[in-house]
């Protein structure tokens, strides 16, 4: 080695308080990591295999081939959403911990609420541009579409049309283009997301205690499946207050459902948006204090 | 031990506190008519295993989606009484869908009906016509269903006037059924009275009160569409313009009455 | 100042339901001065790791305190003063060896100008300029030791924590993290080191401490520990064989006892260094 001298920049050495910096550091440095996961590569290419070949219903009438569309794509969205969302982060807290690298983090002066929710952080912004990514795909097959019915439109009805069938040929139109560019298909988008967001809250969770990785991902799994039967379950057992309330941990993903409904063109109106992100975001934001009041206990 | 009972203590805590604000979301999707059939045994059996999995996954539209691309093709093989079966399955998926209510209703009365008709199976034509009627019916039942779950767009009722006006108003000895003309006019009119209503479904409505025989009402409504602000309705004024002058004349409406007097030759 | 103090530190392991727990560390009273080098010896099991690890806060002691510069370990305050090199330390292997320092920097609240400076003088101290933009995959042993050393030194911290620094470095890297603990020493420095390679402790360390079975059960200054008071060692030069038995006689003249009398040996690891030295061609494994 050389002989240099070491002189170390001058360092405030003041009471070490929460810093958002250094959450954003770790989260920056986990999506960077998260991104490079083989998983997770293929299941966002799975889902943008899918969605790009959700166009392929030549046979149907226009109405027929936006839903089926719409329907696949959001689908997609869904299952692969939560996928990467248990997978993700099923390994974050592990990984780190069978590498040893979170011995070198948690040696400097980081906070155990740092460190985790910058993971957290780091493995939700990996799910955001998973479904961006998707979205954005999503968004060209729906324009792609557009394009393609409005030219079937105009070679069926031909040039220099009289008025009558000009004025079929605009409403026409106007229906495709209005099927096609739905606005509302962003509150689908923004329900599947908080869906997501919660899902990973509970992974994150359960990886606070457990060091096994296939634990990590079935026992999400499987309150996910719990979450989504909780609507049938709560019918059943309408008349028992002591399985209701012990219903009541596992969140009702059922409530996250609307995408069905906006492509029927039902109305879903923002209130109702808002409502279901609030109780995504309340879970969620419980889930990650009961992940840290484990994880700052916990001996690595 | 203690930190793991304070965990489980804030989550149960959590799922409780929450539970007024699950129960006003879900009262909003019931308000809503959010959601399709409950899922059944029944229903599992029609569906499969496989897509029963896939609808409690919440892919409902999906699953509908699949199935009525399976009625599709039993449709294309002339499997009626599969396609039939599907669709059934798919309207109690999603009983809010306009398109499979819609879709369904035309296969039965058009496709469906036809082949009944066509069957080489018949051993009469009497018996190949009732078998048709009886597909009508079953689309008139079926789309009225649509109209109850559906009850707030033009689609279901322009489409059930439709059915009246092309199929049912052949069903009779003597054809056309008039009560069928005229309940076609009925279903035009509440189609017409939606605001997102296309204009050709303003136009259905005086067509089928002349077929149903009321040319008066037929004239009036004509009139009334006329007389809408050219500069902002999308109207084929030239289709009424026709209408009416033809109804002026059929009515032998007085020429100082009329919208489009005659000019003395 | 004591760099490091605990009181009664002791640390039980749950090992399940019927098996009990595992007494790793028994009411350990440790005192590092500031400013020495302090060698943690000990069997696997002793109980090392598990000071280290509740000086670091990475488990809770069931009983006891300890302080690191009058800052009980227990707060994140602590740790500014800390910087530690775990045992075969691993990164992660897609960032290169400066953005793995910048990383752990930015940790520390650096960043900016300074920060890069800092990274550039640490590359340079620990030899590794040539490697800053090779990804960390494509290190060897040597130069990930490098590298986490260069990361425990990123926030100049008064103390370092080092556990088996050595451990699988090649004679060459063992010497240059030996002269890089001295020469830190020498800024003042206070270092833990905690190895089971004795001969390269005895070279760098002040004092040491013995674990066994959770228990300190030998401290001491390492010179006064290892030499033997009673006995003297006299190193001679081309003495004739004749001159030899004169001189054993005057040492039973005297009273005393010779004990032996034998050629002074090199160690293997000073004949390897001065080999690789005389090869004209160098030492090249570094980068």
């Amino acid at each position: 080695m050389t002989e240099t001298a070491v002189v170390a920049p001058a360092m405030s050495r003041e009471r070490v308080g929460f810093s958002l910096n250094r959450v954003g550091i770790i989260a920056m440095n986990t999506l960077t990591e998260a991104v490079r996961q083989k998983v997770f590569n293929f299941f966002l290419i799975i889902g943008l295999v899918f969605i790009g070949s959700a166009s392929f219903f030549a046979q149907f009438t226009f109405g027929e081939q936006m839903k089926f569309i719409k329907d696949t794509c959001l689908g997609v969205i869904s299952v692969i959403s939560t996928l990467i969302a248990i997978v993700g982060t099923a390994q974050l807290l592990p990984n780190e911990v069978e590498n040893r690298t979170i011995y070198t983090i948690l040696a400097k002066p980081v906070r155990r609420f740092e460190f985790l929710l910058g993971k957290f952080l780091g493995s939700l912004f990996l799910l955001d541009a998973s479904i961006l990514a998707m979205c954005l795909l999503f968004g060209a097959v729906l324009f792609i579409k557009e394009q393609g019915m409005i030219r079937e439109l105009h070679q069926a009805y031909g040039v220099n049309l009289p008025a009558a069938e000009a004025t079929d040929l605009n409403q026409q139109i106007q229906q495709v283009t209005k099927a096609a560019l739905d606005v509302d298909l962003v509150k689908a988008v923004v329900a599947e997301t908080m869906k997501a967001t919660l899902v990973a809250a509970i992974t994150l969770l359960i990886s606070t205690f457990s060091t096994s990785l296939v634990f990590n991902v079935i026992v999400p799994f499987m309150i996910f499946v719990a979450g989504m039967l909780r609507g049938a379950a709560a019918e059943v057992w309408a008349g028992h207050k002591l399985l209701m309330a012990l219903l009541a941990v596992v969140p009702d993903f059922g409530l996250f459902s609307i995408a069905d409904e906006i492509n029927l063109g039902n109305v879903v109106p923002w209130a109702h948006i808002a409502e279901i992100v609030v109780y995504g975001l309340v879970r969620t934001f419980i889930i990650v204090v009961a992940a840290h009041l484990i994880f700052s206990r916990r001996e690595i | 031990m203690g930190t793991k009972l304070l965990v489980v203590i804030v989550l149960f805590g959590m799922g409780l506190a929450l539970l007024p604000m699950e129960n006003s979301i879900r009262a909003e999707r019931l308000r809503l008519k959010y959601g399709g059939a409950r899922v059944t045994f029944q229903l599992r059996e029609a569906i499969g295993q496989n897509l029963a999995i896939a609808l409690l996954a919440g892919l409902r539209g999906v699953v509908a989606d699949f199935l009525w691309i399976q009625s599709h093709g039993f449709w294309e093989k002339r499997e009626w009484l599969r396609q039939y079966r599907d669709m059934e399955v798919v309207v109690t998926l999603q009983p809010q869908s306009i398109l499979f209510w819609d879709v369904g209703s035309w296969h039965m009365a058009w496709n469906i009906g036809y082949a009944a008709l066509t069957d080489p199976h018949n051993r009469t034509r009497a018996e190949g016509i009732k078998r048709e009627r009886e597909w009508h019916e079953k689309a008139r039942e079926f789309l009225a269903r649509g109209i109850e779950n559906v009850p707030n767009h033009y689609d279901l009722y322009f489409y059930m006037g439709w059915l009246y006006y092309e199929k049912l108003s052949q069903d009779c000895d003597v054809p056309p059924c008039q009560a069928a003309l005229c309940r076609a006019a009925e279903y035009f009119r509440k189609a017409a009275s939606f605001p997102d209503a296309p204009q050709y479904v303003a136009r259905m409505y005086p067509r089928s009160l002349e077929k149903c025989g009321d040319l008066v009402a037929a004239y009036r409504e004509w009139k009334r569409l006329w007389f809408q602000d050219h500069t902002k309705v999308e109207q084929l004024w030239s289709v009424i313009e026709r209408e009416i002058k033809d109804l002026e004349n059929r009515l032998n409406i007085p020429n100082d009455q009329r919208v489009f007097p005659v000019k003395p030759s | 100042m004591d760099a490091i103090r605990t009181e009664r530190l002791t640390k039980k392991y749950n090992l399940g339901w019927r098996k009990g727990r595992l007494l790793a560390l028994d009411k350990l009273d440790l005192r590092v001065r500031e400013g020495e080098v302090y060698g943690l010896l000990g069997p696997n099991g002793s109980g090392k790791s598990t000071t280290l690890k509740l000086i670091l806060d990475l488990i809770a002691p069931t009983e006891g305190r300890a302080w690191v510069f009058d800052v009980p370990c227990s707060k994140v305050t602590s740790r500014l003063h800390i910087g530690f090199l775990p045992e075969n330390p691993y990164f992660y292997r897609y960032l290169t060896g400066a953005e793995t320092l910048e990383f752990y920097g930015k940790l520390c609240g650096m960043g900016g100008a300074p920060l890069k400076r800092r990274v550039e003088e640490l590359l340079e101290m620990v030899g590794l300029t040539g490697a800053r933009h090779r990804r960390l995959a494509g290190y060897s042993k040597g130069m990930l030791q490098r590298v986490g050393l260069a990361q425990a030194l990123i926030h100049d911290p008064k103390l370092l924590l080092l556990d088996e620094p050595t451990a699988g470095v090649d004679p060459i890297g063992s010497k240059d993290i030996r002269d890089l603990i001295l020469r830190l020493k020498g800024m003042g420095k206070t270092v833990l080191l905690s190895s089971h390679l004795l001969a390269q402790v005895q070279n760098v360390c002040d004092r040491i401490g013995v674990l066994n079975l959770g228990q300190l059960i030998l401290e001491g200054d390492v010179q006064a520990l290892i030499s033997d008071q009673r006995r003297l060692s006299i190193t001679v030069q081309d003495l004739p064989e004749a001159a030899r038995t004169r001189v054993e006689e005057a040492v039973r003249a005297a009273g005393a006892s010779v004990v032996s009398m034998e050629h002074p040996q090199t160690t293997l690891e000073s004949l390897f260094l001065d080999a690789l030295k005389k090869d004209q061609r160098g030492m090249g494994h570094h980068d």
